[in-house]
């Protein structure tokens, strides 16, 4: 196990490093395709290689078109096996943080709650890789509350680090017999305004987190992005009375605010993993920029 | 007997105490005894102006200076009270001093103190000695200015004699020579005793000082220094005496005025002399206040700074709850977190809404899988009657065991033998186009008819379709036996006979059908038609 883990990570780090030539390649070939397309001269820097690149660019298909990126490479083989994630907390939790903890293990379809006793990061790491686990996720409060949401995904995965903001938990709105049971359906997911590169690779992280729905799932869950701070809505629907086109909605389940603000190439144990992303607050243009959408 | 024993030996130990040399005073010896029988005597001496005294005489013997000096306090407090009344009241009423200092001449050391108040009240700067005496009882020991007491007194004597008769100020000016050059000696000689221009505080610290640092021993040691000091003292105690003193003391302004500017040059006495405190210049007052200004910037400089003013500062390096006192602001370069209204929430619902309506959901797709087995043949069940009667299944499946070739065909092989010909026709297709690796056609077992086509007529530049194995082949054109003799090789029997099958044939064909010499024609047809391609 541990062997195989290492040469895994070998092979990712190799494709990694290969990455930076291919993106090159497929600079050259996209070229020249656009010139032959238009029926503009090639450009002048690649006439020694356009013979061989012209040849490459003939046998393309689908798959070799497109650059890989050793990034999206953890993600290339989630569609084949459904999601499994462990939830945990940070030590010593208070009983509004294990409530809240509960609530997401039913949000989270195939989620498996862990209590954190004493354990070590690393061991329980461990333990989800051997078990198969797709993802770990752990939940961190301050004061009662929860700020804290890490998303780490398993076998060598990218870790996502957010701040929890405007956290309103279930329990906190109803009493228990008025909520009712919540349902566990697979759901359909909304991503709404993740448009940049960033974007585009946080949406992916939560998106697999997330079994694949059947088409008539009444369950909805929502992630929209408003100028950095990503809504979690989690929603029920049902035809309104008005016709095909009027939808009930009924809100279920916690809602909560995210904020991004790192992405490591690491499991979250791994703390020399390097940092794809992180936040800077303290630049001068922090107020202008807008890092994960529109 | 025993007081006037002691008055006696007082006198003579006050004489002889004068007369030693100051180191003497130094070191110990047996002159404390002389200064204990001298501050006995003086004691007794103001005994009688001070009813309320507890002690009759002062003890000494066994007692250390300390305690000698205690008492010499208790006697001296309330004498001092009762001596500024008498000031005041002389001060009210001039004559009657004038009378009672026509009486202190002659008499002995027991009216010193009258005369000494007397002589303070004097309008001349002379007395102002005299009140440096009444000042030393009130600031000093009773034995000092006992002491100074005995000596100014003959100073005033030469005074008042100069004095009568000339005029104030004219005396001033003499005496304030005498007064500086007082203060000069004292300056340069004794450094200890400092400035003159002192305030009385610090004069009394200065004499506490004193006080405190001689022992038992040296009760007189400061006698001398004193005197100065009193004498500048003496301006002081004269200012606040009453107003009617002070303006007439214009010269002690003067002095004070001129006490300063000694020590920075002397030569301007004079001038500064002119100008009194209460008449500086526009000029002056503002350097006063420049003055006073730079004072107070100088010392906020050097003090420590305000914690707001020092950088980088932690809890700890400022008082508690200060930030909360100070108006901080600096600017948040993070956007604030959204607040969740009830406009955001309904927006966030319209649009899962219309979401759901179009179906556009970002669901995780599923990749399509790549077959691993080739998908199982279905064997499709016919629903209909089967046409055909059971012995004849039987005997199709008997035949079929016997003799696999005579069976006829089932179903699945006719289809299956219709999609290999139709394969096979398209790959001999898709062969025919390329040239260089031409392929041969297959060979299929069918009736086919193959034309008499020379080869000639086959074989040509243009892309061969037809291969030349669909020409008849010789034996086809020539039907006959092996043996062919050549009509040179001939016997004459063999032409003769040939001769006459010939006949023969001839006649019967010509006989039976006319149709076949068409069929010649037609191929003769065809033959030119060959040629002419």
């Amino acid at each position: 196990m541990l062997r195989r883990n290492v040469r895994l990570r070998k092979e990712y780090l190799y494709r990694k490093n290969l990455e930076g030539d291919e993106r090159q390649l497929y600079e050259k070939k996209r070229k020249i395709r656009e010139a032959l397309q238009e029926g503009k001269p090639i450009p002048t820097e690649l006439r020694n290689e356009e013979a061989k690149l012209r040849q490459e660019i003939d046998l393309e298909d689908q798959n070799t078109a497109v650059p890989r990126s050793h990034i999206d490479d953890e993600y290339a083989n989630a569609t084949q096996k459904e999601p499994k994630i462990l939830l945990t907390t940070s030590r010593d939790p208070s009983a509004p943080l294990t409530r809240f903890v509960k609530e997401l293990n039913i949000v989270f379809p195939n989620a498996v709650k862990l209590n954190r006793g004493g354990q070590v990061i690393s061991e329980i790491i461990e333990t989800a890789r051997s078990h198969d686990f797709t993802d770990v996720i752990f939940v961190s409060e301050n004061r009662g509350k929860p700020d804290g949401l890490i998303i780490s995904h398993l076998p060598f995965g990218p870790t996502a680090y957010f701040q929890l903001l405007n956290v309103v938990t279930r329990h906190e709105i109803q009493t228990k017999k008025e909520m009712g049971k919540m349902s566990e359906q697979y759901p359909h997911l909304i991503f709404e305004r993740f448009t940049t590169q960033m974007g585009k690779r946080v949406m992916n992280i939560l998106k697999h987190i997330f079994p694949v729905p059947k088409l008539d799932a009444k369950r909805i869950v929502t992630f929209s992005n408003e100028s950095d701070y990503i809504s979690f809505r989690n929603h029920m629907y049902d035809k309104g009375e008005g016709g095909p086109k009027s939808i009930e909605l009924k809100e279920v389940g916690p809602r909560f605010e995210l904020r991004l603000y790192q992405v490591k190439l690491g499991t979250l144990e791994q703390d020399e993993a390097e940092v794809e992303w992180v936040l800077r607050p303290y630049m001068n243009t922090a107020k202008k920029r807008q890092f994960l959408g529109e | 007997m025993a007081a006037a024993v002691v008055k006696d030996s007082g006198f003579e130990a006050l004489e002889k105490l004068k007369s030693t040399e100051p180191p003497v005073f130094l070191a110990p010896s047996s002159i404390s005894e002389v200064a204990r029988v001298a501050s006995q005597y003086l004691f007794a001496k103001l005994k009688p102006h001070d009813p309320k005294s507890p002690f009759d005489e002062l003890l000494v013997d066994g007692f250390d200076a300390e305690q000698i000096w205690q008492q010499i306090d208790m006697q001296s407090q309330p004498l001092l009270s009762s001596l500024r009344c008498e000031v005041k009241r002389f001060a009210k009423n001039p004559r009657e001093v004038r009378k009672t200092e026509n009486l202190a001449h002659g008499d002995s050391h027991e009216d010193d103190v009258d005369e000494m108040d007397m002589d303070g009240l004097d309008l001349d700067d002379d007395n102002a000695d005299e009140d440096d005496d009444a000042e030393l009882e009130a600031n000093e020991s009773e034995g000092e200015e006992e002491e100074e007491d005995g000596e100014e007194e003959e100073d005033e004597e030469d005074d008042e004699e100069e004095n009568e008769g000339i005029e104030d100020k004219f005396f001033k000016i003499k005496d304030l020579e005498d007064f500086l050059e007082e203060g000069e000696a004292q300056e340069y000689g004794i450094d200890r005793k400092t400035k003159k221009a002192m305030p009385k505080v610090k004069k009394q610290n200065f004499s506490d000082d004193d006080e405190d640092e001689e022992d038992d021993e040296d009760d007189e040691e400061d006698e001398d220094g004193e005197f100065g000091a009193f004498d500048g003292e003496d301006n002081e105690e004269s200012d606040k005496l009453g107003k009617a003193r002070y303006e007439d003391f214009f010269g002690g302004k003067k002095k004070e005025t001129k006490m300063k500017m000694k020590h920075v040059i002397d030569d301007e006495e004079a001038g500064n002399g002119n100008q009194g405190n209460e008449n500086l210049s526009t000029h002056e007052k503002e350097l006063l206040k420049l003055q006073s200004k730079i004072d107070q910037m100088e010392k906020a400089n050097l003090d420590p700074k305000h914690w707001t003013m020092q950088g980088e500062v932690t809890a700890t390096k400022r008082p508690k709850n200060s930030a909360l006192e100070v108006d901080l602001d600096f600017e948040h370069n993070a956007r604030p977190p959204p607040v969740i209204t009830e406009e955001v929430t309904a927006s966030l619902e319209d649009m899962i809404k219309s979401r759901i309506i179009e179906a556009r959901f970002d669901d995780v797709q599923r990749a399509p899988s790549l077959p691993t087995k080739s998908k199982r043949e279905a064997k499709e069940l016919d629903d209909n009657k089967s046409k055909k009667g059971l012995a004849e299944v039987y005997e199709e499946e008997y035949v079929q065991k016997s003799n696999p070739s005579f069976a006829p065909a089932t179903f699945s092989d006719e289809l299956k033998k219709e999609a290999s010909m139709l394969f096979k026709k398209l790959c001999l297709k898709l062969d025919a186009l390329s040239h260089f690796h031409f392929t041969p056609k297959p060979v299929i077992e069918e009736m086919s008819i193959q034309t008499n086509v020379p080869a000639i007529a086959m074989e040509e530049v243009a892309p061969v379709a037809v291969s030349d194995a669909a020409m008849l082949a010789p034996e086809e054109i020539f039907s006959g036996t092996g043996k062919i003799k050549d009509e040179s090789e001939l016997t004459q029997e063999e032409r003769k006979r040939r001769r006459a099958t010939k006949k023969r044939k001839f006649r019967a064909e010509s006989a039976k059908q006319p149709v076949k010499k068409a069929r010649d024609t037609t191929t003769s047809t065809e033959m030119s038609k060959n040629g002419n391609e």
